[in-house]
């Protein structure tokens, strides 16, 4: 695939690649907070990370409580 | 916290247009570069890799209307990528002859999109499960950050503060008075 055709046609993103994805969209948001939030930016780094680990458990502890729900629910 | 002072009051409507319109400048008119150059570098590279993924269409405003909104959050580039999709639109060969013909069906409009659509096929540039979820996600979520600086900004600018904050316990360089000879 040549580089204009990557911005025009779409791309064939396997299914096992889904969960993967979300990481950089996760540490998209984190920065993009912390960025506005911190008073000082030399600790940017270190809260991003922090940040991005809170929403990551975040998200698998909210993902196996649904599929439990799914599992078990009578 | 203590804020640095600044001379001149900045104006929120400037500042959320600069925000709107490129990421990140309206932390550059506070004052706030390199916040500024994160939030540009951060929001442009996750919109572009939105429409890397889904191509020309992820900004779509037929197809998926509440993302293209928030995808127009993010200024310059949503604007871009509304552009591309209008020019592959306006692009679409579609028959004269059948959409003359669709008049007299019971919904023409559904026959044009049924033509529109096999058209885009065509071109290759139809999105499909799961890159539509993919692409449209990262570049909508782009436009609704820039949402979040757009806010921070403006409120910044309306609450009459400039410059990097001073973190407390930083102590300034007072100058020391002299000593008597």
């Amino acid at each position: 695939m040549t580089a204009g055709a990557l911005f025009v046609n779409p791309l064939t993103i396997p299914s096992g690649w889904l969960l993967w994805l979300m990481l950089p969209l996760l540490a998209a948001v984190a920065t993009v907070y912390k960025t506005i939030r911190t008073d000082n930016l030399r600790r940017l780094p270190l809260e991003i990370l922090v940040l991005m680990v809170y929403m990551v458990v975040g998200l698998l502890a909210l993902g196996a409580g649904l599929w439990l729900v799914l599992e078990y629910w009578p | 916290m203590a804020r640095n002072p600044d001379k001149s009051k900045p104006i929120p409507l400037i500042a959320l247009l600069l925000a709107w319109l490129v990421p990140g400048a309206g932390h550059a008119y506070l004052g706030r570069t390199r916040r500024a150059v994160i939030i540009f570098l951060t929001v442009s590279a996750t919109f572009w890799a939105g429409v890397a993924m889904g191509g020309v269409m992820t900004v779509d405003h037929q197809a998926e209307r509440w993302w293209f909104i928030a995808e127009m959050f993010t200024g310059v580039h949503g604007l871009i990528g509304w552009h591309r999709a209008q020019r592959v639109y306006d692009k679409v060969p579609i028959d004269r002859e059948l959409e003359m013909s669709s008049s007299a069906e019971a919904d023409p409009s559904l026959h044009q999109q049924m033509l529109i659509d096999a058209a885009m096929q065509a071109k290759g540039v139809v999105l499909v499960h799961p890159t539509d979820t993919v692409a449209r996600a990262y570049a909508g979520v782009a436009g609704l950050l820039n949402l979040l600086c757009i806010f921070d900004a403006t409120m910044l600018a309306l609450m009459g503060i400039a410059g990097e904050p001073v973190a407390e316990g930083v102590a300034r360089r007072e100058p020391q008075p002299r000593e008597a000879p």
